[in-house]
């Protein structure tokens, strides 16, 4: 009896071990087995790479109904098109100049691919269109003793109008700079804020300068984004909205000078700013760019920027093709032969009441 | 992966855990209480990690990863003295590129857990007491001891993924509070005069709570202007598959008692169509210190 209690006991050892040993491993094993991994074509091949490109765009692009409705860009047919364009044997950069063309195909100056050699790019929006601007003339009028406030370049005219330069919100504007810059101008006439040729920058930046022109809360937009892969995968839209600045704020008549190139967050200041009874938008109209731009990938490690959440005015419509101005006004070829910007003197009047 | 491949996983894992609930014949005296005793372990580990997320970049990047882990293991006097209490602290860092080394990110995070295991003994060696997944009584295990254990533990997540290149999604937050399912596996192994304790450890996230921004949704979105649309998301294991595995061996050089391991963390998630895994293998080293409370 001894005996067999003793050699069910080793019988039981080896069992156990034999059992939970393959189990343990079993599991190990599970854990090298991926469930969640990548989904989009990896070979860096020409044909994969137009494939992840032209995927990518179609899972997380947002302006497909709108420019397909505005201009009729069909993003299928622009496959069909341009797949006859891809070979095997095509060099790098002939490839980046197909894939370039593909995406140039949606009018959008958010899109670019980057490649170590060069940068892709649609700039009609402000290329197709005279600059009215001169940023020698503009220097002029600043001369050299200008004052500088966060990147705000101001000065007062002689005529008391105050002029402010913004050039770019890609830096941030202290709350202390943007009071005191508006203390020093407060017994000015009116106001002039160009932002021609402004880029853009930091929404947050372009809000804070907008936040300085209103006394109250106001609607300025809606947001939305995508929701899944689909092209009408999207949220509902959600209102934005700006509170006034806290610190000192403008109280008379401004006048925003704008251009083609005022781009992005420029173009959403303004889309702030026209809100504003107290303030005139002045010039061209701005060149557009409402879509908050994202940056994925394909697999030749080109970096692929494009716009992924929609925003749009207080009325829901669309900007992403630019603001027209309150009033249109042009540099005019004898103006600039005698140094003279004719956006700053025609806001230079209409403030002063002429 | 294919269906039969998902139903092999989803047996193998129930398999592993009813094997504790199966294994449960026992020759052994009670297991003797010893709750005064508690077990700490502090490991540096080094390895690779292969991180994808698609919020950032539909391909995944790969690199360098080093971890630190602090443990803490106590018998307490629950069910007889049969559960233990077990601690985790886990911090990782990682350096990662992509695959055409065009653009680098970085992850790290910190992981909180705590769990209690109910023991098992499976097979005991010549001692009286059953095995335990540390030896508090005199520092030295019974060789042929064989244990397991099994019981939740409460897990929290905080890190996060910085891409070096992109715009106005340069990162994706990681945060997460589950209740995971664990198991172990314990044996003290006896080479030469010497008793090695060899210990797995498997936990699977089971159900819990995570935050994630929507497909196309931007952080601007969610904590500039408030908008919240489905950032927190209800997680379970079938879309958060995960599991987390701890090989160590304890083993004794004069009065101290050096550990070694393996770690391999296996976390993947499936929010708002955003796909994200992180995969890490580690080589652990450290010490093991048994502290006795008065």
């Amino acid at each position: 009896m001894q005996y067999s209690h003793k050699l069910l006991k080793k019988i039981w050892h080896r069992l156990a071990v034999a059992i939970l040993l393959p189990l343990l491993w079993g599991g190990l094993g599970w854990g090298f087995v991926s469930c969640v991994d990548e989904e989009y074509p990896t070979a860096d091949t020409p044909q994969d790479n137009f494939e992840a490109l032209w995927r990518l765009m179609d899972e997380h692009y947002c302006f497909f109904d709108y420019k397909k409705k505005t201009f009729g860009v069909d993003w299928d047919e622009v496959h069909q098109r341009y797949r006859q364009m891809i070979n095997p044997n095509m060099t790098k950069p002939q490839l980046f100049e197909v894939l370039c063309n593909m995406v140039g195909e949606l009018q959008d100056g958010h899109v670019n691919i980057s490649a170590s050699f060069d940068l892709g790019r649609n700039w009609s929006y402000h290329e197709d269109y005279p600059e009215n601007y001169n940023d020698s003339i503009v220097s002029a009028y600043l001369g050299t003793d200008y004052m500088i406030a966060s990147g705000l370049k101001y000065k007062i005219l002689e005529d008391n109008i105050a002029y402010v330069r913004c050039e770019s919100f890609s830096d941030g504007i202290g709350d202390g700079n943007l009071s005191d810059m508006l203390s020093r101008l407060a017994l000015c006439n009116g106001l002039i804020i160009d932002v021609r040729s402004n880029g853009g920058g930091n929404l947050t930046t372009a809000h804070k300068l907008a936040s300085a022109f209103t006394n109250e809360k106001r609607l300025i937009g809606y947001v939305c984004h995508k929701t899944g892969k689909g092209r009408n995968d999207f949220s509902s839209l959600e209102a934005e909205h700006i509170e006034p600045f806290e610190g000192m704020r403008w109280q008379k008549h401004a006048v925003v000078l704008t251009n083609r190139s005022c781009y992005s967050a420029t173009n959403d200041f303004v889309k702030c700013m026209r809100t504003f009874p107290n303030v005139t938008i002045m010039g061209d109209r701005t060149g557009g760019g409402s879509g908050m731009p994202f940056t994925l990938e394909i697999p030749s490690g080109w970096s692929v920027r494009y716009s992924a959440v929609v925003y749009l005015d207080s009325d829901k419509q669309h900007t992403e093709f630019g603001i027209a101005p309150d009033i249109n006004v042009s540099m005019s070829g004898a103006d600039t032969d005698r140094n003279r910007d004719t956006l700053i003197e025609a806001a230079r009047q209409l403030l002063n009441g002429n | 992966m294919n269906k039969y491949t998902h139903i092999v996983q989803r047996l193998a894992m129930a398999l592993t855990l009813l094997s504790a609930f199966v294994c449960s014949y026992a020759q052994t005296d009670s297991i003797a209480v010893d709750n005064k005793t508690s077990m700490r372990s502090t490991m540096i580990g080094i390895g690779s990690a292969d991180v994808l997320d698609t919020y950032l970049s539909p391909y995944k990047y790969t690199g360098m990863e080093v971890r630190l882990m602090r443990e803490t293991m106590r018998m307490t006097r629950l069910m007889g003295g049969k559960v233990s209490n077990q601690t985790l602290i886990d911090i990782n860092g990682s350096f990662l590129e992509n695959r055409k080394k065009t653009a680098d990110e970085y992850a790290a995070g910190i992981r909180y857990s705590i769990g209690w295991h109910y023991n098992l003994p499976i097979v005991s060696g010549k001692g009286k007491s059953a095995p335990t997944p540390f030896h508090p009584s005199n520092g030295e295990g019974v060789p042929g001891d064989l244990g397991v254990g099994f019981g939740p533990m409460i897990s929290g997540y905080l890190g996060g993924i910085w891409n070096t290149r992109n715009s106005n999604n340069p990162g994706q937050a990681k945060l997460d509070l589950c209740i995971d399912l664990s198991a172990m596996a314990y044996y003290n192994l006896r080479i030469g005069k010497m008793n090695c304790l060899l210990r797995y450890q498997l936990n699977i996230p089971f159900v819990g709570m995570a935050f994630s921004p929507n497909y196309g949704q931007s952080y601007y979105e969610i904590f500039s202007l408030g908008h919240y649309d489905h950032n927190a998301v209800f997680a379970h294991i079938g879309n958060m598959p995960s599991m987390r595995h701890l090989l160590t061996a304890d083993i004794p050089i004069g009065r101290n008692i050096l550990r070694i391991g393996y770690n391999g963390q296996f976390n993947q998630s499936l929010f708002n169509e955003l796909h994200y895994h992180s995969y890490s293998h580690n080589f652990m080293i450290g010490f093991v210190k048994r502290v006795i409370r008065k």
